[in-house]
């Protein structure tokens, strides 16, 4: 910092004593960023917990705000009301969002893989996806029941016809008790809850949604689209993706002290270091770009692909319209990359 | 005076604890069976009915732990760690106590304010009484994530949301006695007042309020535990910060249902804390009175 | 000070804002004043002081009352059909202020026309239509997002879209989970009240117990009762019964302890024995208390419901729409169904009231209270 920018911020900073808007020019304080993540403090969110504890945020000239989700946050929500600048996301429920009105628009993916799946007792019959019919199954509602429903209305089963679905709370209870046939487990979490809980691996069977063929797009970061047009932004967001990308090649090589740093994240005190080091372990598996080039590459492909899953919901589709290219953004990426 | 202590308190009051933990016990062995046989206990069958028992009271993750698990970790908890850690239970009960506290004292001056104007107000009363109640059929919890994000959006976060969401749920109560209490007087009372030419005021501090107080001490205890409960509803869509509602939600997804019930057995000691703060202050307020 | 003093005080500054208003622009971005005839803003402002000056010369009479409503709501349709203005300025606002001081009046006039025909819910209606109104005015000028707060009309719309939607999460919510729960705790808890009455030992054992049970916040325990009792209706009745059994207790303890001792040296001299003491004279007095607790319960057996079937449910329900609609951005739909829980637990509510004066005629608080 130059002597003359040193002068200028203090002129600055008399000037707008009351107003408090520092804006980017001249002054080299940090700029602000607030991420609100999709679910409670975990490795799920590794990444960007590493970029704030190894100081890659600081580096890049940021000041970021993690704010952990929890049971009825809606990132989306958050967002629409101005709280956040950016948000992870699955990508059905931002779409659907979209079509909503809220203008959401993905800037990178960083899972490229699906970790969801659906897990059952093998004692209650349940072979192949053909034997879920007449069966009971738990599903996690709050966006993340629309992979679940295109999944079944591929199947051409009707919800309460064929099958029974239930709104599972958010932990493996229904299977454990017996009050649900199959429950929804994401392969980095509940599956080794249940392993946990005394399960064995031989009495359980997965249905990969990657393997049905009707997986769609998990974590990724989203903004507003009309916030694109601001170029200050732009540049904000390709520090903080660089920073948060960094932060997950350094989480992805290093599972123990990711899993070390999310521990002490957590205000509330639940989460343990072997739980957060395996759920770090499988996370990686999600993000196969990890240390390359491509990392946090939207793939235009995956996202037509995800579009169309959604679009052949059937009789009530995720989304009615496609949204074309508009939801999904290079334009951070490539600013991000050329830093 | 020992003795009578004794007799008058102490030993109804352990007689019955006593009973209850039995019945607990019983309640633990009976539903985490089918668990420990599924999932424990050896499969070939060659377990005794002690190692059944022993099984089912010291499960990882029982259906209902037994009360000795509960307490060997709340012990943990409190002497493991220090007052500033995240594991510490008594961190997360003060976040919780502060909040509801907050809430409640805001929530009895909303609902005593309403309630004086009701009654002193034919519009208001015609008005806003029936929108009172119906305020209170809007669950909370649904409301909960969009107060907080409005709040949010206004740069309130922290304690205030909570309490605001506690609020809402002590001053209906508190209105609702005290209206009734502010009404109880009798008529001969009123008109006796009336001869005497009494102002408003003065009726309001010589009749109406001390008639209500009989009314009000039992909406007070009823309004700092729903207090408390809404402070907990509110600290879920809060995301998982610290707090006991966080240690609820944490503990159901990560499947430890011993840290659920050390969590409930916390706020429920920090309840009947505050409604016995509440019983004292009723004491004191009644002693003052005088009464037939 | 004299309710009519207030009035024309509020009929004066709003006489006098609208004044003002008419010489203000409406944008900030339009440069004209509104002196042209045609304008919105004047047509809303004419309204506006027609209304004032009808209120000023008018007597207190529910038809002069119905035409100053009437004309204040012209003005408020009026100001509603300008739509969401991109800037909205100094002459904006005092049109509004204008409105809601008048809409005020309307209500207080109504309130104090003293009618015997009057329905008994007309003021709180008309109370309750004009914050609808200044909701809708204001999402629609602020420019709010839909996915934080839908406006009214557009929650009548999502009702009347999902009417069949919302009967069966009615049918699930309501008639299944809080009737049975409600009737199971709030009678347990009466019941437990008048035995332990009886007892003194077990008074003195149950009452620290029954408060630590109050204090299990439900939130807890929700999770817990749909491990135990499934993911239907039983599991969210058995969190209504533990959160209703305490208010009904502690009040019917109360209620009973609260008769006079007078009275119940009259009963000894009498020598009634203990049962009709409790019939003739304790639990009459109790019953109060025990309605106030009653109401308290209904509002919280309805909310405990929602709240249980947030944490697990079958795919109907309140509780489960509002948790599923939300997430998926739906905020009309979620709205909708809180709405369907208000007007339930209202109606509840207000049943309990008739019963309640139906029981407690003799009581001074229904006596004195001059409808």
């Amino acid at each position: 910092m130059t002597k003359n920018t040193a002068f200028r911020k203090h002129i600055l900073a008399a000037a707008t004593m009351m107003a408090m808007t520092f804006t980017a020019t001249g002054a080299s304080a940090a700029e602000k960023v607030t991420l609100q993540l999709k679910w409670v403090p975990q490795a799920q969110f590794a990444g960007y917990y590493v970029a704030q504890e190894k100081g890659f945020y600081k580096d890049a000239g940021l000041d970021v705000t993690i704010k952990p989700g929890g049971t009825d946050i809606s990132p989306v929500q958050v967002i629409a009301g101005k709280s956040a600048d950016v948000i992870v996301n699955w990508m059905p429920d931002a779409l659907a969002a979209r079509e909503a009105g809220v203008p959401l628009v993905n800037i990178s993916q960083v899972f490229d893989r699906s970790g969801l799946m659906l897990t059952c007792k093998k004692a209650s019959g349940i072979s192949s996806p053909k034997d879920l019919k007449g069966k009971t199954l738990g599903v996690w509602f709050g966006g993340n029941e629309y992979p679940f429903f295109n999944w079944m209305n591929k199947l051409g089963y009707k919800p309460d016809v064929d099958i029974k679905v239930l709104k599972q709370g958010f932990n493996v209870d229904p299977l454990l008790q017996g009050q649900a046939d199959c429950i929804s487990t994401m392969n980095y979490n509940e599956y080794w809850q249940l392993i946990d809980a005394g399960m064995k691996p031989e009495e359980l069977i997965t249905f990969a949604y990657e393997d049905q063929g009707v997986s769609t797009l998990e974590d990724g970061l989203y903004v507003l689209e009309p916030n694109l047009k601001n170029k200050a932004f732009v540049s904000k967001m390709a520090k903080f993706v660089k920073a948060s990308l960094q932060g997950w090649n350094y989480a992805v090589s290093h599972p123990k002290e990711a899993a070390e740093i999310v521990v002490g994240q957590d205000a509330s005190g639940a989460a343990t270091l072997e739980v957060q080091q395996r759920q770090m372990e499988n996370v990686a598996k999600l993000i196969s770009h990890a240390n390359t080039k491509q990392m946090g590459y939207l793939e235009p492909a995956a996202y037509k692909r995800t579009v169309s899953v959604l679009l052949s919901g059937g009789s009530s589709p995720v989304i009615k319209k496609d949204p074309g290219d508009k939801a999904m953004s290079h334009v951070v990426w490539d600013a991000a990359s050329k830093l | 005076m020992n003795t009578e202590t004794f007799r008058q308190h102490v030993l109804p009051v352990s007689v019955i604890v006593l009973a209850a933990i039995l019945f607990w016990y019983c309640l633990t062995i009976g539903l985490n069976a089918p668990g420990a046989i599924a999932r424990v206990l050896p499969k070939n069958g060659h377990w005794g009915y002690g190692d059944f028992v022993l099984t089912t009271l010291n499960m990882a993750r029982p259906v209902l732990p037994a009360p000795h698990q509960i307490l060997l970790d709340i012990w943990h908890s409190l002497t493991q760690w220090s007052l500033s850690s995240p594991r510490n239970l008594l961190l997360h009960t003060w976040v919780t106590a502060s909040a509801a506290l907050t809430g409640f004292s805001m929530g009895v001056v909303l609902g005593l304010l309403l309630a004086v104007c009701i009654v002193h107000s034919q519009t208001l009363d015609k008005a806003l009484l029936p929108w009172i109640v119906a305020s209170q059929t809007v669950p909370v919890l649904a409301i909960a994530p969009i107060v907080l994000i409005i709040l949010g959006s206004l740069g309130i976060t922290g304690l205030l949301p909570k309490a605001v969401i506690a609020m809402y749920l002590c001053f209906f109560p508190v209105t609702v006695a005290m209206v009734q209490g502010l009404r109880s007087p009798q008529k001969l009372e009123m008109e006796l007042l009336h001869t005497y030419a009494t102002g408003k005021l003065d009726t309001f501090w010589l009749l109406r309020l001390p008639a209500s107080l009989p009314f009000l001490f039992p909406a007070f205890r009823v309004a700092i535990a729903s207090g408390l409960v809404g402070t907990m509803v509110a600290e879920l869509p809060t995301g998982a910060q610290a707090g006991l509602g966080a240690r609820l939600l944490t503990g159901s997804y990560y499947g430890n249902t011993i840290q659920i019930w050390s969590a409930l057995v916390m706020a429920s000691l920090l309840g009947l804390l505050l409604t016995a703060l509440v019983s004292l202050l009723e004491r004191i307020v009644m002693r003052t009175r005088r009464t037939v | 000070m004299k309710p009519l003093h207030s009035g024309y005080l509020s009929l004066l500054l709003s006489l006098l804002m609208t004044g003002v208003a008419l010489t203000q622009p409406l944008q900030q971005t339009a440069t004209d004043i509104l002196w042209t005839v045609h304008s919105p803003a004047m047509m809303i402002g004419m309204t506006l002081l027609a209304a004032a000056l009808y209120a000023i010369w008018s007597p207190l009479a529910l038809f002069h009352s119905a035409v100053f409503t009437f004309l204040t709501a012209l003005a408020g349709l009026q100001l509603l059909r300008l739509g969401a203005l991109a800037q909205p300025a100094a002459g904006y606002w005092l049109l509004v202020l204008s409105l809601a001081l008048l809409a005020q009046l309307t209500v207080q006039r109504l309130a104090e026309a003293r009618l015997a025909h009057l329905p008994q819910g007309a003021v709180a209606a008309l109370f309750g239509g004009w914050l609808l109104y200044f909701w809708q005015l204001l999402v629609t000028v602020f420019a709010v997002p839909q996915v934080l707060l839908p406006t009214p009309l557009a929650i009548l719309q999502a009702i009347m879209d999902n009417a069949g939607l919302l009967a069966g999460d009615f049918v699930q919510t309501v008639l299944k989970s809080v009737v049975i729960g409600y009737l199971l705790g709030s009678g347990l808890g009466i019941l437990t009240g008048i035995l332990i009455e009886r007892f003194p030992f077990l008074q003195r054992g149950l009452l620290p117990l029954a408060n630590l049970t109050s204090t299990i916040p439900l939130v807890g325990v929700a999770p817990i009762a749909v491990m135990w009792f499934g993911f239907d209706w039983p599991s969210k009745a058995a969190v209504i019964v533990l959160v209703t059994f305490f208010p009904a207790l502690v009040s019917t303890l109360a209620g009973l302890q609260a008769t006079g001792k007078l009275e119940q040296e009259l009963m000894y001299s009498y020598a009634a024995s203990p049962r009709l003491t409790l019939l003739a004279l304790r639990l009459p007095a109790a019953m109060p208390f025990i309605f106030n607790a009653l109401k308290v319960n209904s509002t919280l057996a309805l909310i405990s419901a929602i709240v249980a079937e947030f944490f697990g449910s079958p795919t109907a329900g309140l509780g489960f729409r509002i948790s599923a609609e939300a997430a998926r951005m739906h905020m009309p739909v979620v709205w909708a169904a809180i709405v369907v829980a208000s007007l339930v637990g209202s109606g509840l509510y207000a049943l309990l009231v008739r019963l309640e004066r139906r029981v407690t005629f003799w009581h001074p608080a229904i006596r004195g209270h001059h409808r």
